[in-house]
């Protein structure tokens, strides 16, 4: 950034500082405080939950909340990490696969399917949840983790992303590689995908984020109260008559430890999809 | 040139590895597309024993409903604000994110944070939050001498926290989008611009948010997609699958359908009004187009 600092006196520039900073860190209190609550509550009682002023650490620290939740959260953990990695697995799969199709090999109509690809990823989920359902439906597949694997491992934007990214290889590579007898599966695993290690690690965090944290897919097609995944189970205290916060405290913690997780170890690959996206979009 | 043999040889290729993509796509995303204009000329409730194709008889039942008219209104009101919000707010964090910074990660991180939670879990602690007698929010408020709010709980004020939570979600996202695009705006243009004398606010009004242009056209339509998409906070945060507000405040296009379509069985109705939701959603994307080369200026380097 170019500094104005000759075009403004310094105590007005000075002030104008203090102010970034003061928005910043009141941001960042709103930002931080309801998920430092969402900590502190999971392990507070439920009458010290609603006293005021709040106590960010736990007077009785309890673990009775989470003890709550041992009847069914187990069962969906397991299904919400059964489903995100199938899931996650199969886009990497089917968006390389693609992308290297659209990127890579030469023929007839590639501009258009691409299109296609390109397009839908502007519709969003209402406008067609209503017919594939119908048609998961006429496949007897309603109400198993099938269903949600299966609408949701073929990823436009995934897709589109890896194109781009496929993009950026040189020709020269698969033309060398060519030359010298190699088919183009081999190509595709032994020197297109070791050099696309950063769009395959964005596509899979986004995708693990994002089915990790998928609610409505899962409303739709799980029904079957041992199959349902963890935003599914968390949504269940919402029509519930006693509603307890701590319990609900607790689940939203699990809910969030794991992308937290993912967040602190690749943010930079999270950026790199958020901006890829947008950027070269 | 390449040898027909050759060319067969790419083409089949090309087939095998578009085709594990390509199958499902057709299957679950474009098939449903295409027909999801069919069923809303049908009266299909669960069973293709009885279905009928009953014309534009859906579109007449949705456009004499009060209730599509006032989830049409509450769905732009959800719309507009919630995209002047996140623009705005992701705009100005930029804007000070650029700057030298102390602490420039850290603020960057956390003000991202959010995005990448479960909106699940979000809506969970807001409920707690905005809890209308014993929320820690309204005991803030009341130690300060000021009216506690309803929030979630009255008509008046269900949209608008709806709309603080979803917006507090996301306009991370956009300081990130905005924050990539000022780094490509070539300093050059600013030091023409100090050499001018130019203020503060005219080089944001002359060289920064034209640079930005671009992005911000792009994100527009972004944030609007995803705000007509916003489900997962009306169903968590105001009463489930029966839910949708007191007197219907926050009953959201993309909630009614589901209701129709998934609770009610009236699908070809449901299918009718997602319809009316892709053409919304293609009109304003089709005028954005139009309007851009009015303000969205692509040749600034």
């Amino acid at each position: 950034m170019i500094s104005s600092k000759f075009s403004m006196q310094p105590r007005r520039a000075f002030l104008k500082n203090v102010i970034r900073y003061l928005l910043l860190i009141l941001f960042c209190y709103l930002i931080l405080f309801p998920l430092v609550l969402i900590i502190s509550s999971s392990f507070k009682t439920e009458k010290e939950i609603f006293s005021y002023p709040i106590s960010l650490i736990p007077e009785n620290a309890t673990l009775k909340n989470f003890r709550a939740l041992m009847e069914n959260f187990p069962r969906y953990i397991f299904n919400s990490f059964k489903i995100t990695i199938s899931i996650t697995a199969l886009q990497v799969l089917t968006a390389t696969t693609a992308g290297y199709a659209l990127a890579k090999l030469k023929w007839p109509g590639r501009g258009f399917i691409f299109l296609l690809y390109v397009s839908s990823i502007m519709i969003p989920f209402q406008v067609y949840i209503i017919p594939q359902f119908i048609i998961i439906r006429s496949l007897n597949l309603y109400d198993t983790h099938l269903a949600l694997i299966l609408v949701s491992s073929f990823t436009a934007f995934g897709t589109f992303l890896v194109r781009q990214f496929f993009m950026t290889i040189p020709d020269s590579y698969i033309e060398a590689a060519k030359i010298n007898g190699a088919h183009h599966f081999y190509i595709y695993s032994k020197i297109v995908l070791p050099l696309s290690k950063p769009v395959i690690a964005t596509l899979t965090i986004l995708s693990f984020r994002y089915w990790w944290n998928d609610l409505f897919t899962a409303l739709i097609y799980i029904i079957s109260k041992e199959r349902k995944t963890l935003p599914l189970g968390l949504a269940d205290f919402v029509s519930e008559y006693d509603v307890y916060y701590g319990p609900q405290m607790a689940a939203s913690l699990i809910a969030i430890v794991p992308v937290v997780v993912l967040f602190i170890l690749a943010q930079k690959y999270i950026v790199q999809g958020v901006v890829g996206s947008g950027i070269k979009g | 040139m390449k040898r027909p043999q050759q060319l067969n040889n790419e083409i089949n290729t090309a087939i095998l590895f578009l085709l594990p993509s390509f199958a499902g796509f057709v299957l679950f995303i474009l098939i449903p597309i295409l027909s999801s204009f069919l069923v809303s000329f049908t009266n299909y409730s669960g069973s293709f024993a009885k279905i009928q194709f009953v014309g534009f008889r859906n579109y007449e039942l949705i456009f004499s409903n009060t209730k599509f008219w006032k989830s049409i209104y509450v769905t732009l009101i959800f719309v507009a604000s919630s995209v002047v919000f996140q623009l705005f707010l992701g705009f100005c964090f930029a804007l000070i994110l650029n700057r030298k910074i102390f602490g420039k990660v850290i603020f960057r991180s956390i003000l991202f944070l959010p995005v990448v939670l479960s909106s699940v879990a979000v809506c969970m602690a807001f409920l707690f939050l905005f809890h209308p007698t014993a929320g820690p929010v309204n005991n803030f408020l009341m130690s300060l001498n000021l009216e506690p709010v309803p929030w979630l709980a009255h008509k008046d004020t269900a949209l608008m926290s709806i709309i603080i939570v979803f917006v507090w979600q996301s306009f991370g996202y956009y300081m990130i989008i905005f924050l990539s695009g000022l780094q490509t705006i070539n300093p050059a243009l600013y030091e023409v611009a100090d050499i001018d004398g130019a203020s503060e606010f005219q080089k944001l009004v002359k060289v920064t948010i034209p640079g930005l242009s671009p992005v911000i056209f792009f994100s527009m339509i972004i944030a609007l997609i995803n705000a007509f998409k916003m489900f997962d906070h009306v169903f968590i945060m105001t009463g489930g699958q029966y839910g949708g507000g007191p007197a219907d405040s926050t009953r959201v296009l993309a909630f009614d359908i589901y209701q129709n379509g998934f609770l009610f069985w009236q699908i070809g109705y449901g299918a009718a009004e997602s319809v009316v939701l892709f053409l919304i959603i293609l009109a304003i994307t089709v005028i954005q187009y139009r309007f851009q080369r009015s303000w969205v200026s692509y040749d600034i380097v």
